[in-house]
């Protein structure tokens, strides 16, 4: 029995071997999608200054208010800012224009005398506090501070965008607010008392990602895209393996093996055995480009981290679902061209509903469901578990578990699907 | 005992309401070389690939050298030898990995194979070519290394399925000589073709089968005799009638 499986896996390996072209396709395609895919995203998974999102201010202030608002837009690093330094009338109808034709993606215009305004408000509502008489009814000096948003702006950044104005305008405020009642209170009692200091520190936020150890890796786009492009091209091993059993078929020589004592379950181990080899091939190949060559070209490094024997379970289930897979839609389909559209197209469904390409979080409910039943997304959760989570076993088992029955199912349901098939056209 | 039995022999294909085989009986005995002969459609090649294992059958009996059909499959492959109508080959594969892979899947141990493939392209005048590619071959000689996988483990019985279709005269008087001298060695060998002189110069007995059923068969020269026919040929078309069988 060894004897006849070396004698097949010899075989599948010279297939293989032969097929240079198929052979190359299954690493230098993935090796081009790792730099390429982890290159886009880099400037999303990073801190996002290199997308500086470019903004047109028109500060016509130019006191506290306006001077902090400008600040803090420069310290956020995330817009690169324009200032337009003319006062003219038309100066903000030409920062209006420059955001409707797309040149800025934002356009703020802080009025003149907003701080005035804001320091002449609160000191008479102070005053008519600490004179115990009803404040007469006056009108305030409003304070409008115009925003442009390109519509193309995501809802989420706006209402960043216009949360970080308020707090500055808040900030400002509370701060006039302290001036005026000290300086109130210092008319009223004989020794004056020093300046209210509202330190917006007093809160302090401290923000982490939530890793269970302290080794644990900060999620990077390597982190995500080595994992992530390596399952798609184990995956894409499909076309190969299926195109591979229906060539046999073609060319006859599978009518020759069923003439000979080889049971099909042999037939199939072998093939699993040599795309097995394949696909951890691929894994070693793509996870030591991540490791070595990807630094190279600016990119963060993967960071491997200890889980070698985590990763190979992952990478043998996840394999071992590929291959099944494959096997499954070389045993269904009649022709060799059905396999390649089938496999490929089933593929990438599959990759974009498992969150290869797209966080799953960010998918809508419906599409979430969807996503649980990805053998991908069986994949990438678990090497997420390893290389982002810092999991151990355990925490692979249900991804490992899902991949190895998927894999059964395939290679049990293939042959009486295929046998079924096969009753039926005779 | 003979190399194959067959009583009632039925076989019908599924939506078809012809049966393929219908109430077949056939003996061979060890040592012959039998030509199966039959317009398209005739059943011969169900009737090769039940008896090569490759089709299962609806009633009937079948053994091979004693062996009965299905139970003793596994039994009874190792004894048989096929050579497909088409090339079963792998045509990326060189004839000597091609033969290595062969004689692994017949369990033969690695020194065996190299030996008995050595000297099977060496008797089809393939020495030369062992390490090219089959897609790289005439027709003539993937049906030669066609044949060899079949005899590499020096099978009891060859199932040949048209073995000198489409190639070249010096190509096949060199395939039905071997095949002669195969047959001396002892191997029992059921053939089928559509060339009747090649058949009566080949075979010790000739079955005619057309429609599933065994029409006439004995030794080509007796039933050209007896039937007063000029030929093998003239017999086969007073038997099976001139209409075109493109149907099938």
């Amino acid at each position: 029995m060894i004897r006849k499986l070396f004698s097949l896996i010899y075989k599948d390996i010279l297939l293989l071997l032969r097929d240079k072209a198929g052979l190359s396709m299954m690493f230098i395609m993935p090796m081009l999608l790792v730099v390429l895919m982890t290159k886009l995203q880099d400037s999303t998974f990073n801190s996002i200054n290199e997308t500086q999102i470019p903004l047109a201010l028109l500060n016509l202030d130019t006191d506290s208010l306006g001077n902090a608002i400008e600040r803090q837009l420069s310290s956020s690093g995330i817009f690169s800012i324009t200032r337009s330094a003319s006062t003219s009338d038309d100066a903000s109808e030409k920062l209006k224009a420059s955001v409707a034709r797309g040149d800025r993606m934002v356009g703020i215009i802080i009025p003149a005398k907003a701080t005035e305004n804001i320091r002449n408000n609160i000191r008479r509502y102070v005053s008519t506090a600490f004179n115990g008489t009803v404040a007469s009814p006056v009108t305030p000096d409003t304070v409008h501070i115009e925003i442009y948003i390109d519509p193309v702006v995501k809802t989420s950044f706006r209402s960043t965008l216009m949360s970080a104005l308020r707090e500055q305008a808040a900030r400002t405020e509370s701060e006039f607010l302290s001036q005026a009642i000290v300086a109130e209170v210092n008319r009223y009692f004989p020794i004056s008392i020093s300046g209210i200091n509202i330190s917006p520190s007093l809160v302090s936020f401290s923000e982490q990602y939530a890793l269970p150890t302290k080794d644990a890796v900060i999620p990077n786009s390597t982190q995500h895209n080595i994992p992530a492009w390596s399952l798609f091209a184990v995956f894409f091993i499909s076309i190969s393996l299926s195109g591979n059993i229906i060539k046999e078929r073609e060319d006859g020589s599978y009518l020759r093996l069923l003439t000979m004592p080889c049971p099909e379950v042999l037939y199939m181990l072998s093939k699993a055995t040599v795309y097995m080899l394949v696909c951890l091939l691929q894994y070693a190949v793509i996870f030591l480009m991540g490791v070595f060559l990807l630094p190279s070209l600016g990119l963060p490094a993967f960071a491997l981290q200890g889980a070698l024997p985590l990763s190979l379970v992952m990478a043998v289930s996840s394999a071992s679902a590929a291959i099944s897979y494959g096997i499954a839609i070389g045993k269904l389909a009649g022709t060799h061209q059905q396999a390649a559209i089938f496999a490929s197209i089933s593929t990438v469904i599959m990759a974009a509903l498992g969150g290869i390409w797209i966080p799953v979080f960010v998918m809508p409910p419906l599409m979430k469901y969807a996503a649980a039943l990805s053998p991908l997304n069986w994949g990438i959760e678990g090497f997420y578990d390893i290389f982002i989570r810092g999991g151990n076993l355990l925490s692979i088992l249900p991804e490992c578990a899902a991949s190895f029955i998927f894999s059964a199912l395939c290679i049990i349901a293939a042959p009486l699907l295929h046998r079924r098939k096969k009753h039926r056209t005779r | 005992m003979p190399a194959i039995e067959i009583k009632s022999l039925g076989k019908t294909y599924k939506g078809n309401n012809r049966p393929a085989i219908a109430d077949l009986s056939l003996s061979i005995d060890e040592g012959e070389i039998f030509g199966l002969l039959g317009p398209n459609g005739a059943g011969k090649t169900t009737l090769i690939h039940i008896l090569c294992c490759i089709q299962t059958f609806d009633f009937g009996e079948v053994s091979i050298l004693g062996l009965h059909l299905p139970r003793r499959i596994m039994d009874i492959k190792p004894l048989i030898g096929v050579a497909p109508q088409d090339i079963a080959l792998y045509p990326t594969l060189t004839a000597m990995e091609n033969l290595r892979v062969i004689g692994g899947i017949f369990g033969m141990k690695r020194k065996a194979v190299e030996e008995r493939a050595t000297e099977l392209l060496d008797r089809f005048g393939l020495a030369a070519n062992k390490n090219r590619r089959i897609d790289t071959y005439s027709g003539g000689m993937k049906r030669r290394v066609n044949l060899i996988a079949a005899l590499m483990h020096r099978p009891r019985i060859i199932f040949l399925d048209e073995p000198t279709v489409g190639i070249d005269v010096q190509s096949k008087i060199m395939i039905l000589d071997s095949l002669k001298d195969i047959n001396r060695d002892g191997c029992t060998i059921i053939y089928t073709s559509h060339y009747m002189e090649e058949a009566e110069n080949l075979c010790t007995r000739v079955g005619i089968i057309d429609e599933g059923h065994i029409l006439q068969s004995g030794h080509p020269c007796d039933l050209v005799r007896s039937s007063g026919c000029a030929s093998l040929e003239n017999l086969y078309l007073q038997l099976t009638g001139k209409t075109l069988r493109d149907d099938t």
